[in-house]
């Protein structure tokens, strides 16, 4: 949802449905950018003062000067295991401390020894250990580059925007002697102010009081040889960043913007500082850790050039508020060593229950309990597979989360359990915003207890949201957080039952009536100012809330909390998505490159509402939107209160039955997609992946955004266009081949391959080489499928050969921490398909047998011997379609748990 | 003791048969008599009979597995002993959830499912029963609401017929008052003169015509003539036709007026006083020609072939839904009121919208209150058969789209007593 109270007015007025740019800020109008942002590239007044360095066998530290104020800084460099080096630089001695960002780095990271290589008076070389890398100090001006044998890797400072604003007194306050004087001062401070909103800033109708004045940080990085950088999200814009020379950086503020915009910088409603930088031979990382707004700008020496003799070079800047320069530079090489270095500093996606995979079914709102049931019944009636139902804010007694309407949803625990009785779940929106009611109990108890984030003159901060007058709580505070988690349990919840998660709604956060939809920055958080955590707050709302579903149910079951402001680490928490997009064919469109940027950042549980949250979408876009979020990590339908009801059967059977068929392609793949999920936590990478990151030396595929990868074997091309007669998809890989999932008609790789379509068309391939597990008895739901056997589809490459892996485990509780699961390979070679065992320490026991094999690309045998682990053998009866090469094994019958295998002969 | 060991053995056999062929239909066990192999229903394979119910999909259309959830499009049958036999898709057997009442679909499964069969077939055969009392007592009712709707239709027609009457009559008086006030008119350009006192015979004779006229109809004597006057007065020259022909005979008589006197002069008092009535006539007038239209436009209503729903027409039905209270007046319109006592129009009287089969089922309301984001609300009625007529429920289930469940007795419609209750053994 959106601040629809406070900014329909400004929509109706302008009579159109794009955002309203001037409820936010342009560099210009943030005073610290536009300040940063008028320094140019040249000699940096930054020198590094060799003499203080001081060298331990695991940190570097040394002190900078600028010449120009004096004012010294400390610089801390760490090399961190797995290839990565950490960067600080604080100010030497800060008038009060700086916001260092706390609760995101998982752990503190562990360092790797650092040895000094050589040393004169123009600088230091140090080595990072491996693989010939040595990073080396620049005295004068400082700069730091660093290299791998010959090769730069990247220079930080080399343009000499090293920019660190120190705390300072005011002007005023150190010269009191002189009434006259202090007017005069006064006068010209004033007049400061007026240029620079150092000590005071206004935007619109407010007013930022800045009391501890400027304090904005900025460095610039070098990446020679690169043309293509990714990530920062969250902004709705291509996959690959642009230029922003001739335009605003790219901006990191969590805001609630309504009805935004496509393909430009401005912020949206989460932000990762991660910046990848990708060429054919290396793909790096930059992680700035810093919660306060942000902007990066990003050039290059040969964008808008078709040939260039220059190398190319990508230069990026990184502008943030206040806080400290806390930077991980990650050094690959590969796409894969980037993405487990970050997920080394930050964790990985949490693993969510089996269902929450599957779809979801929500509309703000379902007005009743018996709304609810006919919704549904309808599903059956329909027989289409859901997994959970989800409340919108009406649901609660006048916007008070944690409560129900009492008239409309006067027996939520019934309703639960006719859900569960179907193996059906629920979701209800709990947004941070509580309403000012001294008659409520949640209001009460934050209040009394101090919770709530306070103004800067000290009480209570309100501001103005869904329920009118509201607090928010101090989510950076733990024991706010623990108070929060516990209201999660039963006997806090009322009406609540173990089928019943949560959605984090608004939690930028959004305040209708503050500046840019959202809280002032001089709002107070203890110690601490909201400009220097404001990119936190969600995070902190989605971990107290999973940490609330975690508990109520004495730690077993998994969480499942869905959120719409996130920060680096929002990963651990749950499931994110795009916010309040439209019904229209361009924001399908970015979906794809929305949810790979955040992909790309360790957030996989990514997905746009389907169908567009904002107007009625036509059925042709409708059932293109439902094929493209099947395929996508978070499957759900939204749709704003306004907009008509679009539930799939109510655009005539031909649609019903186009989405019927989707969804259920989504319901068949559920084993796959498990099990990229698994894989995600394991190993941090993506799961909904751009081509470059499995094909990263082609240089076809950098740019790629209406097409990606599910894991590394399914390829899909949404159509994404109106009356699209066709698309044409590029299959990635020299010596690949790649197989239709529908016709398993072979393409080979490397090809931009038009494919023809109807309405019944989503173009989906599966990689030759590969083995996916799927269950093709779909049923009503997720749960209702536990127990099905598996359908295995080996697809072979040139070689003949295939790989694959099948995860099974109880699919909700966290008992696979305690290794109760199976992980099995699963290898075509040499004619012979094989299980066996990928985790001999897990243990586990499934009723799930294997029903069926389909191999694509096989020829012909005469006879297909199974051999199970108890060395008995049986011949399988099979089917084999010439005209395709696709051999179908009849019934193995062996549970999928074990050890066996099937000879082609 | 014996005996009932044959019995169990009747019943055993009678079970190991039909476990055999387990989700199927006895119309359907024919096409699975075959002991060696099966032929798919849809003839495009034969399998080895060992192959059906063995919970793998061998036939492309389900038919080898209708027992088992191995095929996608299978169907699987509850024979459900006691209640209504049914399909379910084959994706339902053996997911743990009941959805044969008879049980039989969960045989594989840790569901514990009851045989509910006997306890939902006696429900439902209350609730059919309940339903048929319903309808006769509706069509009974109904029968009675078709009469009064003829009665009342020809009532609305002679009401039509008077009130056009009535305007025939105020349109030669109006004609005369025009012709009048235009001769006052021209007789003032010529003579300029003062009007002579005591001259008042036909001011007076006019002013009994239409003032008569006005005062019969401005039956609250507040001065100006409402709709519901003229409507009540044409009710009452309905009932009372003389006082009509009187009235008439009043205006027939200052008719012949003009031609008694010699063009006597007229006061300049007069003049206003001509001008002042021959606005009242007009108004008469014109509220009489509305109120025809008026009843013109609502007997242009379909109201079934029978007129049976014309009773509706002037009733209004109301239901409180949480914190809104609702109103149907049929035929005119919808309305929500808050508690705090805003009105909202939810749509006027728009048409007849049932499905071919039951045209008169569902009823639009449009138009109504235009909602913010484009669009005005509007309210689909569906119409049930009750033996009152009320109204049952009120859903909003997209904004400004309203759906209401009314139910009365002219909506029942004679059917065949139907749906057998499957009881027999």
């Amino acid at each position: 949802m959106a601040p629809v109270l406070v900014l329909w007015l400004a929509m109706s007025l302008s009579g159109t449905w794009a955002v309203d740019k001037g409820n936010f800020k342009t560099c210009d109008q943030s005073a610290f950018c536009k300040r940063q942002r008028a320094l140019k590239p040249g000699d940096s007044p930054y020198r590094a003062l060799l003499e203080t360095m001081e060298l331990t066998n695991t940190r570097l530290t040394l002190q900078l000067i600028n010449d120009n104020n004096k004012v010294r800084l400390l610089l801390e460099l760490y090399r961190l295991q797995g290839n990565m080096t950490r960067v600080k630089i604080n100010e030497l001695k800060p008038l009060k401390p700086r916001f260092e960002v706390p609760d995101v780095l998982i752990t503190e990271p562990s360092t790797e020894p650092l040895s000094l290589l050589s040393q004169d008076e123009n600088g230091v070389v140090l080595s990072l250990g491996t693989e010939s890398q040595r990073v080396i100090i620049s005295a004068r001006p400082f700069r730091l580059d660093i290299m791998e044998g010959p090769e730069v890797l990247m220079s930080l400072n080399s343009r000499g925007l090293l920019a660190f604003e120190h705390l300072r007194m005011r002007k005023d306050t150190s010269l009191l002697i002189h009434i006259l004087a202090q007017w005069m001062i006064s006068i010209f401070k004033e007049e400061e102010e007026k240029v620079d909103g150092m000590w005071e800033e206004t935007f619109k109708s407010h007013s930022d009081s800045k009391p501890n004045g400027p304090s904005a940080i900025s460095l610039d990085f070098s990446l020679p040889g690169v043309e293509h950088v990714y990530g920062i999200p969250e902004h709705a814009d291509t996959l690959r960043l642009k230029t922003t020379d001739n335009g605003d950086p790219y901006r990191l503020y969590n805001l609630d913007v309504f009805q935004y915009e496509l393909y430009n910088p401005m912020a949206l409603y989460g932000a990762v500082p991660v910046m990848l930088a990708h060429k054919a031979q290396r793909t790096t990382g930059i992680f700035w850790l810093n919660a306060a707004e942000t902007w990066v700008d990003i050039s290059s020496n040969t964008a808008g050039k078709v040939c260039s003799s220059e190398t190319p070079q990508t230069d990026v800047r990184w502008i943030s508020e206040s806080g400290i320069i806390d930077v991980f530079i990650m050094l690959g090489p590969t796409p894969k060593d980037v993405f487990s270095q970050y997920a080394s500093l930050t964790g990985t996606q949490s693993f969510p229950p089996l269902a929450a995979v599957g779809y979801h079914q929500c509309r703000w709102n379902y007005n009743d309990q018996e709304d609810v049931a006919s919704v549904d019944a309808g599903f059956d009636e329909h027989d289409i597979p859901y997994d959970y139902i989800w409340l919108d804010i009406e649901h609660t007694d006048g916007k008070r989360y944690f409560t129900w309407d009492s008239h409309k949803f006067a027996s939520p625990k019934e309703m639960l359990q006719a859900l569960e009785d179907k193996k059906r779940k629920m979701v209800a929106i709990v947004d941070p915003h509580i309403k000012v009611d001294s008659n409520y109990k949640i209001h009460n108890e934050i209040r009394n207890k101090g919770f709530y984030i306070k103004n800067k003159d000290g009480g209570d901060y309100e501001g103005w949201c869904w329920p009118g007058s509201a607090g928010y709580p101090d989510f950076t505070r733990p024991d706010m957080r623990a108070w929060w988690a516990s209201m999660f349990a039963y006997d806090q919840y009322e009406g609540t039952a173990e089928n019943l998660y949560t959605w984090n709604d608004m939690n930028e956060p959004s305040v209708f009536n503050g500046p840019e939809v959202t809280m002032h920055k001089d709002a107070v958080h203890g110690a601490w100012e909201h400009r220097d955590v404001h990119n936190l707050y969600g995070l902190y709302v989605q971990m107290a809330t999973a940490e609330g579903q975690i508990q109520r149910s004495g730690g077993v079951e998994r969480p499942f909390v869905l959120t719409r402001a996130f920060f680096a680490g929002s990963q651990r928490y749950g499931a994110v998505w795009t916010g309040d997009n439209a019904a229209e064919w361009d924001h399908l469109k970015v979906s794809i490159p929305m949810c790979l940027s955040l992909g790309l950042v360790g957030i996989s549980f990514c997905g746009a509402d389907v169908g567009g949250f904002f107007k009625s979408p036509s059925t042709e876009l409708l059932v293109r939107w439902y094929q493209t979020g099947a395929y996508q990590p978070f499957f759900r339908a939204h749709a704003h209160l306004d907009t008509p009801r679009r539930e799939p059967w109510l655009f005539g059977p031909e649609n019903t039955a186009l989405i019927r068929d989707v969804v259920r392609q989504r319901y068949t793949l559920l084993p796959y997609w498990y099990q990229q999920f698994y894989h995600a936590y394991r190993t941090g990478e993506p799961i909904m992946r751009p081509l470059w990151v499995e094909y990263p030396q082609d240089p076809a595929t950098f740019a790629l955004d209406d097409e990606f990868l599910i894991g590394k074997d399914l390829l899909v091309h949404p159509v994404t266009e109106e009356g699209a007669r066709g698309v044409t998809a590029y299959l990635p890989g020299k010596d690949q081949v790649w197989f239709d999932v529908h016709t398993f008609q072979k393409h080979n790789g490397a090809q931009s391959l038009y494919i023809p379509v109807t309405m019944s068309s989503i173009p989906v391939f599966q990689r030759g080489g590969s083995i996916i597990p799927r269950k093709m008895r779909v049923r009503r739901s997720s749960s209702c499928m536990t127990h099905d056997p598996y359908t295995l589809y080996v697809a072979l490459n040139l070689q003949r050969t295939a790989e694959g892996e099948l995860y099974i485990d109880d699919g909700h509780t966290f008992n696979y921490e305690k290794k109760e699961f199976i992980h099995r390979r699963l290898s075509f070679a040499k004619n012979m398909l094989s299980s066996v065992n990928l985790a001999t320490d897990a243990e586990f026991s499934t009723g799930s047998w294997i029903e069926r094999i389909v191999i694509l690309g096989a020829s012909k045998p005469s006879k297909v011997t199974l051999k199970t682990a108890d060395g008995q053998e049986s011949q399988l009866e099979f089917d084999f379609d010439a005209s395709m090469s696709v051999l179908t094994l009849r019934k193995p019958g062996v549970n999928a748990g074990l050890d066996w295998n099937v000879m082609l002969q | 003791m014996h005996f009932h060991m044959i019995i169990v053995a009747v019943f055993w056999f009678g079970f190991v048969d039909s476990r055999k062929i387990r989700g199927i239909s006895s119309s359907y066990k024919r096409f699975f008599r075959e002991r060696k192999s099966f032929l798919c229903i849809d003839g495009s394979k034969i399998i080895p009979f060992e192959q059906v119910n063995d919970d793998y999909c061998d036939c492309e259309d389900g038919s080898d597995e209708p027992g088992t959830s191995a095929c996608p499009q299978g169907r699987f049958y509850c024979t459900n002993l006691g209640f209504r036999p049914h399909y379910i898709p084959s994706s339902r057997v053996n997911d743990g959830i009941c959805d044969c009442c008879d049980a039989s679909d969960e045989y594989n499964s840790h569901a514990h499912c009851q045989n509910a069969c006997w306890n939902l077939g006696q429900r439902e055969r209350a609730y059919v029963e309940g339903q048929m009392r319903t309808l006769d007592e509706g069509l009974q009712l109904k029968q009675q609401l078709i009469e009064e709707g003829v009665l009342l239709w020809r009532e609305k027609q002679a009401q039509l017929r008077e009130l056009q009457q009535v305007a025939e009559d105020l349109q030669t008086k109006l004609e005369e008052r025009r012709s009048r006030k235009q001769e006052a008119d021209r007789l003032k350009e010529q003579t300029p003169r003062p009007p002579e006192a005591g001259d008042g015979r036909l001011f007076r004779g006019q002013n009994s015509t239409v003032t008569g006229t006005f005062k019969l109809l401005d039956s609250n004597k507040d001065g100006s003539i409402t709709v519901d006057e003229v409507q009540a007065k044409v009710a009452l020259v309905h009932d009372e036709e003389r006082v009509l022909s009187e009235d008439e005979a009043v205006i027939k008589d200052t008719h012949g007026a003009p031609g008694v006197g010699e063009d006597p002069p007229l006061k300049v008092a007069d003049r206003e006083w001509e001008a002042t009535n021959l606005k009242k006539v007009e108004e008469a007038y014109d509220t009489v020609n509305m109120e025809i239209s008026d009843l013109r436009e609502k007997l242009a209503i379909d109201y079934g072939p029978d007129w049976e729903f014309l009773f509706l027409n002037s009733q209004c039905y109301k239901l409180k839904v949480y914190e809104y209270t609702y109103t149907l007046c049929p035929f005119n319109q919808v309305t929500q009121q808050s508690t705090a006592g805003t009105e909202v129009s939810l749509g006027r009287w728009g048409m007849w919208e049932g499905p071919p089969k039951n045209q008169y089922g569902r009823m639009v309301y449009e138009n109504g209150e235009p909602c913010w984001q484009g669009g005005s609300r509007s309210t689909t009625v569906t119409l049930t058969c009750g033996t009152e007529t009320a109204l049952r429920s009120v859903k909003e289930p997209s904004k400004c789209q309203y759906i209401m469940d009314f139910q009365t007795p002219v909506a029942c419609q004679p059917v065949l007593k139907q749906r057998g209750i499957h009881s027999e053994l």
